[in-house]
């Protein structure tokens, strides 16, 4: 194992605020980890995960993967996959599914490169593997918000990330889907993905997560590690 | 005649590619109100450089590109305040542009005053309808260079960062090409309504397509058939070239809109 997410002293300001969203946060999360983050509405669960990939500016050092956030950010990103909590698209967004979760792939691709046959067959995998393959020729317009929430999550996970961020994932999804994507995510754990998930609802915290984090106000007030009891 | 009319065809066919390509990407991205700004400001400094004599279309790029390089940070946050100061900027554009075509000379330069106002299809030089072609083959390659990067940004700006794509200098290169483009196309259309064959043929395609590369191929050809039918129309009953052009294009997109299988409830 070695620290896959490091932060030290981190805080994050919104432009135009006068005070931190989050402050003085100082977190490790080593590689192949399973981290849950819970707390109030406004806590700063949202600005912590957006401070982690770099997409909010903040003050302090930030490493991914031994990479500096400040001066690596889009390398770094290309490694993580992000979910955010809401994603909203009107009905005339011109873009159907396959192309969305391809879409995750495009940063890693680099320049002047196409999809090529194996970027379309790891398309195809997640796809399935989240069961949207059947929506894949559906413009992401026409969606429901539980479907458009797993396209996220496939998106995420077409980048072949080191670290997953997820904000909310259970959110719009029913019962018998939180607990396939509960499996799936556990799945993915077992094979060494780190993992950083927000969640409102303590009960349906996955059994594979051996750590929750509690925020509040912007600050870390408990961050317990269970053993993992086999 | 005929050798104007063949310019004036051919600038318009070209005004029609590059206007509705960058319009493709302004009005996903929700920057109509910059574009408009942009526009006028363009307006003002061809009116400026003919106040000053000076080259009218530099100072016209000039201003547009000096809008977007002040207002496009603000533009990019897209919170609120933005469209209303975008609204002052744009006033203040066409005042200044009101302002400095009274302050020239009067006799022989008004009819080419007025000309950036309107636009005039008499306008067209073997120089500008070269220049809109560089302009227009620049824009295609652009497009077609970094398309799946363009693909990303206009679904999400912020998930194409998030997943490691750097945005700023693609969505300041589509900025900057704006504002060329609208500077490009005062002689034509006219710096009132070059506005209207950016948003328009860009607009009506998006009703029909859910694939990016369609309405990036439709949205051109829209853009020439308003450029064309409206210098038809001006040729034939005397009309100012950007008023025909926005009204066939307005027609277009209301037709679009009445037709778009987007709209259809199932
Ligand atoms: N864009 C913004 N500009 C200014 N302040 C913001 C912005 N977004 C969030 N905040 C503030 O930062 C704090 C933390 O917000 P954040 O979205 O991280 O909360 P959260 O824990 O994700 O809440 P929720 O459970 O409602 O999603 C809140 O006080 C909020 O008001
Ligand atoms: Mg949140």
């Amino acid at each position: 194992m070695f620290p896959m997410v490091e932060l030290k002293d981190v805080s994050t300001v919104y432009e135009g605020e006068k005070f931190p969203s989050i402050r003085n946060i100082t977190l490790t999360i080593q590689q192949g980890e399973f981290v849950t983050i819970v707390g109030p509405n406004g806590a700063g669960k949202t600005t912590l995960l957006e401070t982690v990939n770099g997409l909010l500016p903040s003050d302090g050092s930030i490493a991914v993967n031994n990479k500096n956030l400040k001066t690596d950010g889009t390398l770094i990103r290309k490694g993580i996959g992000y979910v955010p909590q809401e994603f909203a698209c009107d009905s005339l967004t011109p873009f159907i599914v396959e192309d969305v979760v391809m879409m995750g792939r495009y940063g890693k691709m680099g320049l002047l490169r196409s999809p090529t046959k194996e970027d379309w067959t790891i398309v195809q995998g997640v796809m399935s593997f989240l069961s949207v393959d059947t929506l894949k020729h559906t413009p992401v317009g026409k969606l429901s918000g539980g479907q458009l929430q797993k396209v996220m999550i496939a998106r995420a996970l077409a980048v072949e990330p080191e670290v997953l961020l997820l904000d909310e994932p259970f959110s719009n999804l029913d019962m018998k889907s939180r607990s396939e994507l509960t499996e799936k995510l556990t799945a993915l754990n077992k094979k060494g993905l780190t993992i950083l998930m927000v969640i409102h609802d303590r009960a349906s915290i996955p059994s594979a997560c051996k750590r929750i984090i509690t925020l509040e106000q912007g600050e870390i007030v408990s961050d317990k590690k269970f053993k993992v009891i086999q | 005649m005929s050798d104007l009319l063949v310019l004036a065809i051919l600038g318009a066919v070209l005004t029609g590619i590059s206007c509705s390509l960058v319009g493709s990407f302004v009005v996903r991205m929700n920057l109509s109100s910059l574009g408009f700004a942009m526009s006028h400001a363009a307006f003002a400094g061809a009116a400026l450089g003919l106040v000053l004599s000076l080259d009218p279309l530099g100072l016209a790029i000039v201003f547009s590109i000096g809008v977007a390089v002040l207002l496009g940070p603000l533009a990019e946050k897209a919170n609120l305040p933005t469209n209303v100061i975008l609204g002052v900027i744009f006033s203040l554009m066409i005042s200044l542009g009101l302002i400095f075509i009274n302050l020239i000379p009067q006799t022989a330069m008004s009819s080419v005053a007025l000309s950036i106002l309107w636009g005039s299809i008499l306008g067209m030089t073997v120089t500008s309808v070269l220049r809109l072609l560089v302009l227009s083959v620049a824009i295609v390659l652009v497009y077609w260079l970094f398309f799946k990067e363009f693909q990303a940004i206009m679904f999400s700006r912020k998930l194409a960062e998030a997943s490691g794509i750097n945005t700023r200098p693609f969505y300041y290169l589509i900025l900057f090409l704006t504002g060329i483009t609208v500077a490009f196309s005062l002689k034509l259309v006219g710096g009132l309504l070059v506005f209207a064959l950016m948003v328009n043929p860009a607009s009506s395609a998006y009703q029909f397509f859910y694939d990016m590369k369609k309405i990036t191929i439709v949205s051109p050809l829209i853009g020439i058939l308003c450029c064309v039918s409206g210098i038809t129309i001006s040729f034939l009953v005397d009309l100012p070239v950007g008023s025909s052009i926005a009204v066939v294009s307005s027609a277009i997109f209301a037709v679009a809109v009445i037709l778009s299988p987007k709209r259809k409830r199932g």
